[in-house]
């Protein structure tokens, strides 16, 4: 007759819904990198799961699991074409997540379903790392320790609070742990390594060839490519500040493009030349490609990099985690030779060039044979011809050089460099393509600047005799404003046409005051972010402590012994727990059980049912020496346990009395 | 009176999938050099660290005491009451109590206030005849995050009595030596005439109980049916041809019970010991006590 009740194992619904709030958080890094209905798929599995619990509805049959599991590979591999690489196997835990949670009922498997949305914070810091979805996953995170804990604590109503609240003590007591960890846990590189670079998502940036229209695509971004601190204080004027990417010396017409796997130049032409120079710490956003930036020149690579023929820095693996370096830029150029071979690679001109342009060339070189001279008589013409600047000049393609020199005359940055540059060359004079960032908007909170893709900007640079190489950006004549005011500025100038009202309004809201202060706080804080939390990886570890060493230890042994040390004082801690100090009532109550030891001692023992007055007075009676004692002793006890209002004294009567009360047989 | 258990801490259940959990963070963000990565792994490791003092924390202060448990039959479960008492400050979540070494499930309490207490069924198998002891309770918790159990004892004394499993024949005894006085001969512990109901006592045959009134939501009852008049019974140990005295200690709970359900007085006679033939509760009990702790 004993197994009359049933047993609920049932996950309770409060729990359930904390889970749920914490996987909407695992989602936002999901979209954009992921294909659309994989989220899509989890959101309606989530609502799914709240409307089929309370009618007990889910999951069972194991065909029904097959065939949903055989469908959903099927589905992965068709969006993506294999089931390798880092989305297809995100979409693979997202989809199979999401069929567990149509499955999971008993109270077990709440554990497992909570250990698999960890899994899902750790998929979504592969997908992306910027710090709104890094707060997004910490939020999902701490999420799941308030649903564990609301797990433990049972059916309770209306108790949103009190689980909240352990959680966030559990977090701020494990923040310096945490901190430590981070700081001194040996990053040991495991040796074999995953495969597991994004496939598909295009990381933002230009590429290594530039074709009409591939940097106007860029214009409308507003992601950010990299910021850049200067540590001794000089920040440049805004119209010097180009940020050297890539050094496009192949190609001519409309499409240039740079070399695959440059050479390292020659340590001659590393040799710093005098004059005045900028340092720069620079933390770039990963873009998959292997540009480093820096001012206009750089001469030393930063380490992990090396500097190309064209002076780029050049890293030798693909940028694909935020990276910080530091690198010097000189005001000069330091290299003033030019090698005969070099010069005729830097002359060279594909024979699909129009006559016409070679006439237009040629005439310039006819007027005056002096480079100097042919540079300015070039920038005229795109002065006086009526040149115009657009955003969307419109589609050009790859020999339309002509039209656009001598017909339709509109272009975005890069179609005027790219034809400046191979004018140059027909003219005779050693030319070449850059790419890489003009400006950026200055942070006053973090002191930084900021770049980003929409300020991507391509010119050129010619070789003059005695100068060297010298910077040319011939969209300085058509839009001056481009160079001196940064992008966004540029495109507000030009008044309203380019916007609806509605833009305009929303824009001018953004300018507010406030917004502007926000919106620089926040860049701040991502900037924080990038700087100290994510390029933080095995190299600056080891730097950081061999930095913070003194006494010349191994960096793995000092790790290990600031860990140990941790563990010493944790423990402690722990220690400490069992010896707090305890409020008063429990001292009242600890000076009477110290009262019945030294009664017991003697031969009064208290019964367990046994009020105090109750065995105060058997106690006078066993005890007749002592009945004063225990008269004063339990009267300050009642008064102390029970009335209301407690005189000044009475604990320290009671705590003298116990004190006096003699140990020990009679 | 003050409780010197130490607290014991070893992983839970579901340590193995939090273990495995975290060796793929580590695996992941190492093999990919990836900070954000690393953070998480951190957070989450150091959270189960942090809440191993409150895991700890979690059964401090508590007090248990066992109430007294009904006997029951050997075979069958002891139903041990327990109360859980929260002398500290703060109130404590999910705290299991179970009696150690016996076979029975752990109770969870969700939440017990401070200064308040709970009060929990233990339900465990009686095994072996005689007076027990419940010399101390296990508490047990995984509060807070469910990876991390601690527990330890409390001494909560408490005695329990197990009577002989019932056994053997159903069939009550002709008439003894010593009831001559019986008008017939071997009877049958019931009639066929329906006769009423009375309460159920424990250890009776199931097939009499009025499941209609169960279903109705009453107590259990068993229906009596109208037996013949009897005479008294006596219910001898040494007379039971019966080699093994367990055997014969059954056959003799067996009979105390249908003979009090029939109505019919019993005594009963062991060595050492006589109850004189009787009829009710504490008869009942009486005899079924003296069999328990027969030596």
């Amino acid at each position: 007759m004993s197994t009359l009740r049933k047993i609920d194992t049932r996950i309770p619904r409060t729990p359930l819904l904390w889970l749920a709030a914490a996987l909407v958080f695992t989602v936002p890094p999901m979209f954009g990198t992921l294909s659309p209905w994989v989220p899509a798929l989890f959101l309606v599995t989530l609502a799914l799961k709240f409307w089929m619990e309370p009618k007990g509805y889910r999951l069972r049959l194991a065909l029904w699991k097959l065939i949903l599991t055989t469908a959903a590979l099927a589905a992965i591999f068709f969006s993506y074409g294999s089931l390798k690489g880092i989305e297809p196997g995100v979409s693979l835990i997202v989809v199979l997540m999401s069929l567990k949670m149509l499955e999971a009922h008993t109270a077990r498997e709440f554990h497992v379903m909570v250990m698999v949305a960890w899994v899902l914070c750790l998929c979504g810091f592969f997908l992306a790392q910027d710090l709104s979805i890094a707060l997004c996953l910490l939020i999902a995170f701490a999420l799941l320790l308030v649903a564990l804990l609301q797990f433990h604590r049972g059916p309770s109503r209306n108790t949103w609070w009190p689980p909240l609240r352990t959680a966030g003590i559990l977090i701020l007591q494990a923040l310096p742990v945490i901190a430590l960890l981070f700081l001194f846990f040996p990053r040991v590189s495991t040796g074999f390594r995953l495969l597991m670079t994004p496939s598909s998502s295009a990381a933002a940036g230009f590429s290594d060839r530039m074709s009409p229209g591939g940097i106007a695509s860029l214009a409308s971004s507003t992601e950010v490519a990299f910021r850049a601190e200067f540590p001794d204080g000089k920040i440049p004027r805004a119209d010097v500040l180009y940020w050297r990417g890539v050094v496009m010396s192949a190609g001519a017409g409309m499409e240039w493009r740079a070399r695959q796997a440059p050479a390292a130049l020659s340590p001659s032409a590393l040799r710093p030349p005098a004059g005045e120079t900028t340092r720069q710490r620079i933390t770039i956003e990963p873009h998959g490609e292997h540009w480093m930036f820096a001012l206009d020149w750089p001469v030393q690579p930063p380490p992990g990099a090396l500097l190309a023929p064209g002076n780029y820095l050049w890293s030798y693996q693909s940028i694909r985690k935020p990276r910080r370096y530091e690198v010097r830029s000189f005001a000069q150029h330091p290299d003033k030779n030019l090698r005969q071979r070099e010069r005729d690679a830097l002359l060279e001109v594909p024979p699909s060039i129009s006559p016409r342009a070679r006439e237009l060339a040629q005439s310039w070189v006819a007027a005056n044979a002096d480079p100097r001279v042919i540079v300015i008589s070039a920038l005229q013409f795109f002065r006086a011809q009526g040149f115009r600047y657009s955003l969307s000049p419109g589609e050009y393609r790859k020999n339309d050089l002509d039209e656009f020199l001598f017909e339709r005359r509109v272009g975005f940055c890069e179609h005027y460099a790219a034809s400046f540059a191979t004018l140059m060359r027909l003219a005779g004079v050693p030319a070449r393509v850059v790419v890489g960032y003009l400006g950026g908007e200055y942070n006053e909170f973090g002191r930084f600047l900021l770049v980003r893709q929409s300020d991507t900007h391509a010119w050129c640079e010619v070789w003059l005799p005695e100068a060297g190489w010298t910077r040319v950006d011939p969209t300085s004549v058509v839009a001056p404003d481009r160079v001196n005011l940064g992008f966004d500025s540029f495109l507000e100038r030009r008044g309203p046409s380019a916007e609806t009202n509605t833009g305009a309004f929303a824009r001018g809201w953004a300018r507010q005051p406030i917004f502007t202060n926000l919106r620089l706080a926040w860049q701040t804080l991502n900037y924080t972010w990038d700087t100290r939390v994510l390029s933080f990886d095995a190299e600056t570890q080891e730097a950081f402590v061999a930095n913070v060493d003194l006494t010349k230890v191994p960096p793995l042994q000092l790790s290990v012994s600031v860990l140990l040390g941790a563990g010493a004082l944790y423990a402690l801690f722990v220690g400490g727990r069992h010896f707090r100090t305890r409020s008063r009532e429990d001292r009242v109550k600890g000076l009477y059980e110290k009262f019945c030891r030294k009664a017991a001692r003697r031969g009064a023992v208290r019964e367990a049912w046994e009020g105090p007055a109750h065995f105060a007075n058997r106690a006078m009676t066993l005890l007749p020496n002592e009945s004063e004692r225990i008269g004063r002793l339990i009267d300050a006890y009642l008064k102390l346990r029970y009335s209301a209002q407690v005189p000044a004294g009475v604990f320290e009567d009671l705590t003298r009395e116990v004190g006096a009360f003699p140990r020990g047989k009679q | 009176m003050k409780d010197r258990s130490f607290t014991l801490l070893r992983p839970a259940r579901s340590f193995a999938g939090l273990l495995c959990v975290l060796l793929a963070m580590w695996y992941a963000a190492s093999s990919q050099n990836n900070a954000a990565a690393y953070l998480l792994l951190f957070a989450l490791s150091s959270v189960i660290l942090v809440s191993i003092p409150h895991t700890i924390r979690n059964l401090s202060g508590l007090k248990v005491t066992a109430e007294s448990a009904k006997p029951a039959f050997a075979g069958d479960e002891i139903f041990l009451p327990v109360e859980i008492s929260n002398e500290a400050r703060a109130p404590r979540h999910s705290v299991s109590v179970s009696v150690p070494g016996s076979r029975g499930d752990e109770e969870r309490v969700d939440t017990i206030a401070p200064g308040k207490g709970a009060r929990v069924m233990l339900r465990f198998p009686a095994q072996v005849r005689g007076e027990h002891e419940v010399g101390s309770l296990r508490l047990a918790t995984v509060y807070p995050l469910g990876f991390m159990r601690a527990r330890k004892k409390l001494g909560a004394r408490q005695r329990y009595l197990v009577y002989p499993k019932p056994g053997g024949d159903p069939k009550l005894p002709s008439g003894s030596a010593h009831a001559q006085q019986a008008k017939r001969g071997p009877e049958r512990g019931e009639g066929d005439d329906f006769a009423g109901v009375r309460a159920y006592v424990p250890g009776e045959s199931q097939r009499h109980i009025d499941w209609k009134a169960v279903a109705r939501g009453q107590a259990l009852m068993t229906k009596q049916y109208a037996a013949e008049p009897s005479g008294l019974l006596d219910l001898d140990f040494a007379s039971l041809r019966l080699s093994d005295p367990e055997n014969r200690l059954s056959q003799l709970t067996l009979w105390v019970i249908e003979a009090e359900r029939a109505r019919r007085p019993y005594g009963l006679r062991l060595p050492g010991a006589a109850i004189a033939p009787s009829l009710g509760d504490t008869h009942f009990h009486r005899c079924l006590r003296a069999l328990a702790l027969f030596k």
